[in-house]
């Protein structure tokens, strides 16, 4: 850890100090990369935030600061707050129903002995599949409306064909169906690792004591996945914050701008539209939000589990 | 109900939910390898399901891509490769030395924090990103290169490699290390020699996740390259908005080519895979 001494026994002076070159020569790359395309655009953008600076105007030198202006104006979008919305309901969307899949299938998983590596090895498989092909090839075929298998099958049960991509409603729907069956695999695999790590001979002992199945789960599994389970979702609720590439590819944030989600926003007003001031404002704007939500997230989780 | 039998029923509905969700997970699968074998009339009137049976497969998809039309595709295929390897070796050799370092060597007791910096950078949206590196780029004329991409890419997977790695050093026996360099090797030679080749899974892990990272990855490049440096996402969703109809028997043996080999490699080395995917969470 932090506090491990120095390795080598002091006989060895004469290397420390050629050691003591290594140290650095190890370290200094990683830092000197990240500080730059970390430090740097963060700090830009935080420039940027506060100016007019326009893509197509770079160079002209004649780049204003505009104070607030830039957070101004985003408060009073109207569509940016739809986007702010569209991507809490997604992510409100795909969140619980992953953490619901995910617990019931890692459950299953560990109950079983036979064949637990042949399915785990073939859970993986959508984390490896890129978003473009899950979304573009995958949503956009099953999603079809006139002749998708999803419609098609529905119909040969009864039901109407349902407007996925042309109904705001069903397209949201679309894309969350999308992000579960990708990140669904994330939690399986995380809450197997969590129970796997929950010792058998506890559980028996529970049941040994009178516990039923549930409150023995209730009462011994839940707390001891616990842990694990709030990284897990930490990690999903971060990640869906920032979705925009099957939105890309699959709706383009429509119908008008139902599916549309902050990340897309930006890359629509930065990127394509050349505003880099409200763009910077926006991605500011979700960055503090995502640090307020994640601290807030880890200070009460760690006070619900009792770790401080 | 004895317990044997209430145990027998429990496995009955494992492998019930189980399967259930496995064909979940195949049913998309299998709709894009089919594809790639219909003809445009077997998507125009109804879907279609079973190969043989309600409609007649053919090899002109594949024929399109690998004969007709192979050097267009093979651009940005070559790219997506290129860009792959180079930015996650880099990321790999600078990476896990400085994940060796702060697991040997001690920075003032600062060790944690600089871990901790390195993995701030998850937290940041990659939106905050593309508008700098736009300007950044553009000022270094290195838009639509696949320089540009090799940079990003090799500095997104660094501190996620540092991380893991740093932790899988920490593991590691010095005494080996220690003996080897009273024998008079130094450190380069022992990080090269002997640590790394300890640590070869812990690298295939990290080296595969950067692999796949970077040859999905779609925000960055749509951002910064437009023709001649694109990738394979990039150049499906050009295929569509360019032509305005999709060609779906095409686009699906576009996608297999794409998926197959990282989804092989992952599902392949499944152990080390998931071991560094879980890796985060299992740690906090």
């Amino acid at each position: 850890m932090a506090t491990e001494p120095q390795i080598y026994p002091s006989k060895r002076f004469r290397f420390e100090i050629r050691d003591n070159l290594w140290k650095w020569i190890f370290l200094v790359p990683a830092v000197a990369i990240i500080l730059i395309l970390l430090a740097v655009p963060v700090l830009w953008t935080l420039y940027a935030a506060f100016t007019d600076l326009h893509l197509y105007r770079i160079g002209d030198f004649d780049t204003k600061f505009v104070g607030l202006a830039n957070f101004e104006k985003l408060l009073n979008n109207r569509s940016f707050w739809r986007t702010a919305r569209n991507t809490v309901v997604f992510m409100l969307g795909v969140v619980p129903t992953q953490l619901i899949i995910g617990l019931t299938v890692a459950l299953a998983l560990n109950n079983i002995t036979r064949g637990q590596k042949l399915f785990r090895t073939w859970f993986l498989m959508p984390l490896m599949v890129s978003p473009v092909v899950v979304s573009f090839i995958v949503g956009r075929m099953l999603f079809q409306e006139d002749i998708g298998p999803i419609n098609d099958i529905l119909r040969s049960f009864g039901f109407e064909g349902v407007p996925w991509l042309t109904s705001p409603t069903w397209a949201m729907v679309a894309l969350m169906a999308i992000d579960v069956w990708q990140w669904s695999s994330f939690m399986i695999l995380m809450l197997l690792a969590a129970l796997q790590g929950v010792p058998p001979d506890l559980h028996e002992a529970a049941r040994v004591d009178g516990a039923n199945q549930l409150q023995a789960f209730w009462r011994i599994t839940v707390p001891l996945i616990m842990p694990i389970t709030m990284t897990a979702l930490l990690i999903r609720i971060i990640d869906a914050f920032k979705v925009v590439e099957i939105i890309m590819v699959l709706t383009g944030g429509g119908p008008g701008q139902a599916t549309e989600s902050v990340t897309l926003a930006i890359y629509r007003t930065g990127v394509k539209g050349g505003d880099l001031a409200f763009g910077s404002s926006q991605a500011y704007f979700l960055l503090i939000v995502l640090m307020i939500f994640g601290g807030a997230y880890l200070v009460l989780t760690r006070r619900a589990m009792g770790k401080d | 109900m004895g317990l044997a039998a209430q145990k027998r029923v429990r496995t009955i509905i494992s492998y019930c939910i189980l399967g259930f969700w496995s064909f979940i997970l195949l049913f998309p699968m299998y709709w894009v390898v089919i594809t790639s074998f219909k003809n445009a009339i077997d998507m125009s009137i109804k879907a279609t399901y079973m190969p043989f049976i309600d409609f007649q497969p053919g090899l002109h998809a594949w024929r399109y891509l690998f004969v007709d039309r192979l050097t267009w595709f093979l651009d940005p295929f070559m790219n997506s490769v290129l860009v792959a390897f180079i930015s996650s070796t880099v990321a790999l050799v600078i990476g896990s030395s400085a994940g060796y370092a702060l697991a040997r060597f001690d920075y003032g007791g600062r060790n944690n924090s600089i871990v901790l910096g390195f993995m701030s950078q998850r937290m940041f949206p990659g939106a905050l990103f593309i508008l700098a590196f736009l300007v950044m780029f553009r000022e270094l004329g290195l838009l639509d290169t696949r320089l540009a991409l090799i940079i990003v890419y090799s500095s997104g997977a660094i501190p996620f490699i540092v991380w893991v790695m740093r932790d899988f050093f920490e593991g590691l026996p010095v005494e080996i290390e220690e003996s080897a360099m009273i024998d008079g090797a130094n450190r380069l030679g022992v990080l090269f020699r002997i640590a790394m080749p300890l640590a070869a899974p812990g690298l295939v892990a990290v080296f595969v996740l950067s692999l796949i990272g970077a040859w999905n990855e779609y925000l960055v490049a749509l951002t910064l390259t437009f023709r001649e440096a694109i990738t394979i996402p990039l150049f499906m969703t050009m295929q569509v908005s360019q032509t305005g109809y999709t060609e779906w028997w095409n686009m699906s043996a576009i996608s297999l080519v794409s998926v197959i080999p990282v989804v092989a490699a992952g599902m392949a080395l499944e152990k080390y895979i998931t071991g560094g995917l879980t890796f985060g969470a299992l740690k906090g």
